[in-house]
């Protein structure tokens, strides 16, 4: 029985009418992951060279024990963002006569089948082979590494079970937050070490097979936890049904002054609020306004020539106030790919729709700019940089995205997460990150090098200004676009979905 | 009001829509019967201009519907989910077309009022998103929804599909006093031969995308598509 279900799973993934449609998309993605994997393989292999690098002479195993906490810390977020639950397929299984535990036992299984469940060991095992086993014997290399991998498979099943029971509420970004805190803060700031914490139990595993045994215990007790959580509510109205967001139900005033696009433009906010895509969405705007904290103070990006721009920054910049759009707008109408026919029985509803979205967009870049303006504690040229990037990205980059979307727009499901869901993503996603970097770069540079950075960085804020003073034929030319292209798009859009 | 000439639908070598000339007056009530594939739904979406016609043209009061899209505001439609917004309520969906449409506060509640009997207490003032309505609910606000705005053309594609049989019943004689007072031109496909003799003045008969039979008269309607349809 658990095989035919394995099977089963098996034969939906390669069945579904996405994953032949977006054959490309995905022989790029698991390539993609392959990279990323030889990547941590590579840093695995390098791991005892950069720790000689960072510590010569100091006693690394200790060392990378007392770092081993910000691992996890890590591995907590990112499997936050990146680890998906299994109850989607929940559906079409519960009435039959299989039996809750077996079909929860398989879907817990299966989310196991990841390359998540195998960075840990990959990352620490030539360590513990070249390192580990010199000092400490073969035995202290295995339950020196079967506790490190157990502690990662015990967040598996934990983030199984807080991911199902916080997720899109207040409590999950609040402990995501903490975790944030004390991983970046609590160190760096000196508040506490957090490493010389859990140091103690790698130590200990080291010599003794107790901390392994623990580990075991402890993953299955969060198994369990998890497996209890899930079996108990195994009914479609507790698992697979979103709850409700009631408390972002408002609409935003300003824009109803803008008449019928900005009815639609209040509509397109209600459907970002209310879907978990475009929430991920948003709150990923919200994360990348630190961007600058990466890159501002950085000395390997300090200031050339005493300007105080490295031309680097023009990219943060223009991340920093455009990023939502940049990300929505890739998407653009397949956002409402399940009610475009609503909007093509509408008189003028699909020019409204366009313009609605224009003005959305603008709007979330301009909340951004204003939120962006602390950097001017860094150096005025910040703020500069921000309202200059701020100006090209409403003023010309959004038309050239927008634009770039509407090749061959895709249908997609907004109730599954944005993370590594490559629904609605096509070949045309792909290439307009070209566009993207390249144009703000191609009037930069120009006069960067011919007169000086805020030369540059004038062109730019002059070049978007230029281009909103001719918005209404820039956008009439993406508003035609569609208009021409309208039975294709309605059609493919209700075909698939 | 709305005329078809010379209409074609093809997909590749496959002719699903055929019509050589269909005239519907004002005030028609217009029923379209036909198996499944026969391509009732096909000619509601070129009508409304949501597929392209191979060949030929529609027009609504003597626009072409492909060239213009001033008639779409005197045309509602309910064809399916695709055209709600499912991420809003009920209310808030009405409230989204009262804006589109330009009427007062005063003219949505009129509006609304008509269909209390229909919605039964299940479709306003509850806190749930379309989404996740029931399918005869859904099928309601999709109705109340397309006859918004004083149209005078109304499609609706198997209203009485899903609704209970009460609803259905309030259904008709929602149909029939919009057809009386109001002088709206319905055209409306099913399944359901009796619900569509009662009220339509005229039916049509599409097989293979061709048009079969244009009936006309009440009395012989129902026995001329009981002899068609069980062969």
């Amino acid at each position: 029985m658990f095989f035919t279900l394995i099977r089963l799973q098996f034969l939906k993934s390669i069945r579904s009418t996405s994953f032949a449609k977006s054959m490309l998309t995905n022989v790029l993605m698991g390539f993609l992951v392959l990279v990323l994997l030889s990547y941590v393989v590579g840093l695995g292999v390098l791991l005892k060279a950069i720790l000689n690098m960072a510590a010569p002479g100091e006693d690394h195993i200790a060392l990378l024990n007392s770092f081993l906490i910000y691992f996890f810390l890590a591995e907590f977020l990112y499997r936050y963002f990146i680890q998906k639950l299994p109850v989607i397929e929940l559906e079409s299984l519960l009435h039959l006569p299989i039996g809750k535990r077996k079909i929860i036992q398989m879907l817990l299984f299966r989310s196991f089948v990841s390359p998540l469940s195998i960075i840990a060991i990959l990352l620490y095992l030539p360590f513990a082979i070249e390192e580990v086993s010199g000092k400490y014997g073969v035995m202290g290399a295995i339950t020196w590494i079967s506790a490190i991998t157990l502690t990662s498979w015990t967040i598996h099943w934990f983030m199984l079970w807080f991911k199902q029971k916080f997720e899109d509420s207040l409590i999950g970004l609040f402990v995501i937050f903490l975790a944030l805190v004390l991983g970046a803060g609590s160190s760096y700031m000196g508040w506490f070490n957090l490493g010389e914490l859990m140091k103690p139990v790698f130590d200990y595993s080291l010599t003794s097979p107790f901390p392994l045994i623990g580990m075991v215990v402890v993953m299955v007790v969060a198994y369990v936890l998890c497996y209890r959580f899930y079996v108990s509510n195994a009914y479609l109205e507790d698992l697979s049904e979103e709850e409700d967001v009631r408390f972002v139900n408002q609409s935003i005033g300003i824009f109803s002054r803008f008449g019928l696009a900005g009815e639609l433009a209040n509509l397109e906010w209600k459907l970002i609020i209310r879907h978990k895509k475009s929430r991920t969405y948003l709150m990923l705007a919200g994360f990348f306004l630190l961007y600058g904290l990466i890159f501002y103070r950085n000395p390997a990006y300090a200031a050339d020539e005493g300007s105080g721009i490295n031309w680097i920054f023009i990219f943060v910049g223009i991340f920093i106030t455009g990023i939502f759009m940049l990300q929505y707008a890739q998407l653009f109408l397949s956002w409402n790919s399940g009610n475009f026919d609503f909007f093509l029985s509408k008189k003028q509803g699909v020019e409204s729709l366009i313009r609605g979205k224009y003005l959305l967009f603008m709007g979330v870049s301009f909340v951004c700019l204003l939120a962006s303006v602390p950097y001017t504690f860094f150096g005025w040229q910040f703020l500069l940089l921000h309202i200059c990037c701020f100006f090209f990205n409403v003023g010309i980059l959004m038309h050239l995205i927008i634009y770039f979307s509407l090749w061959k727009p895709k249908p997609m499901d907004l109730n599954k997460g944005a993370m590594f869901n490559y629904e609605g993503v096509g070949a045309a996603q792909f290439l307009m990150i070209l566009p993207m970097f390249l144009a703000p770069y191609a009037v930069y540079v120009p006069f960067w090098l011919l007169i000086n950075e805020y030369a540059g960085l004038l062109a730019l804020g002059v070049f978007g200004l230029l281009g909103l003073l001719a918005f209404k034929p820039l956008s009439q030319i993406n508003i035609n676009r569609v208009l021409a292209n309208r039975y294709e798009i309605s059609s493919s859009f209700r075909q698939e979905l | 009001m709305i005329q078809i000439s010379q209409l074609k639908k093809q997909y590749k070598e496959a002719v699903v829509l055929n019509v050589e000339s269909l005239e519907i007056p004002k005030g028609e009530c217009f029923g379209l019967v036909g198996n499944n594939g026969a391509g009732k739904t096909t000619l509601f979406r070129i009508i409304l201009d949501l597929v392209r016609a191979t060949s030929g043209q529609v027009k609504i009061n003597d626009e072409d519907v492909s060239k213009s899209e001033a008639w779409k505001a005197k045309t509602g439609a309910y064809l399916d989910e695709h055209m709600l917004l499912a991420y809003l309520t009920p209310d808030e969906y009405f409230e989204t077309l009262r804006k589109i449409y330009g009427l007062s506060e005063e003219d949505l509640k009129q509006h609304l009022e008509k269909f209390t009997e229909l919605f039964n207490d299940e479709v306003l003032g509850k806190k749930k998103y379309i989404r996740d309505l029931s399918k005869g609910n859904l099928k309601k606000v999709g109705i109340a929804a397309a006859l918004m705005g004083n149209p005078d053309v109304v499609m609706l594609d198997e209203p009485f599909e899903n609704l209970d049989p009460s609803s259905q019943i309030r259904l008709k004689k929602l149909i029939i006093k919009e057809k009386e007072n109001s002088k709206v031109t319905f055209l409306i496909s099913s399944h359901d031969l009796n619900h569509v003799t009662e009220i339509c003045d005229r039916i049509v008969l599409l097989e293979k995308g061709k048009v079969i039979r244009d009936l006309r008269e009440k009395a012989e309607m129902m026995s001329e598509l009981e002899a068609y349809f069980t062969g």
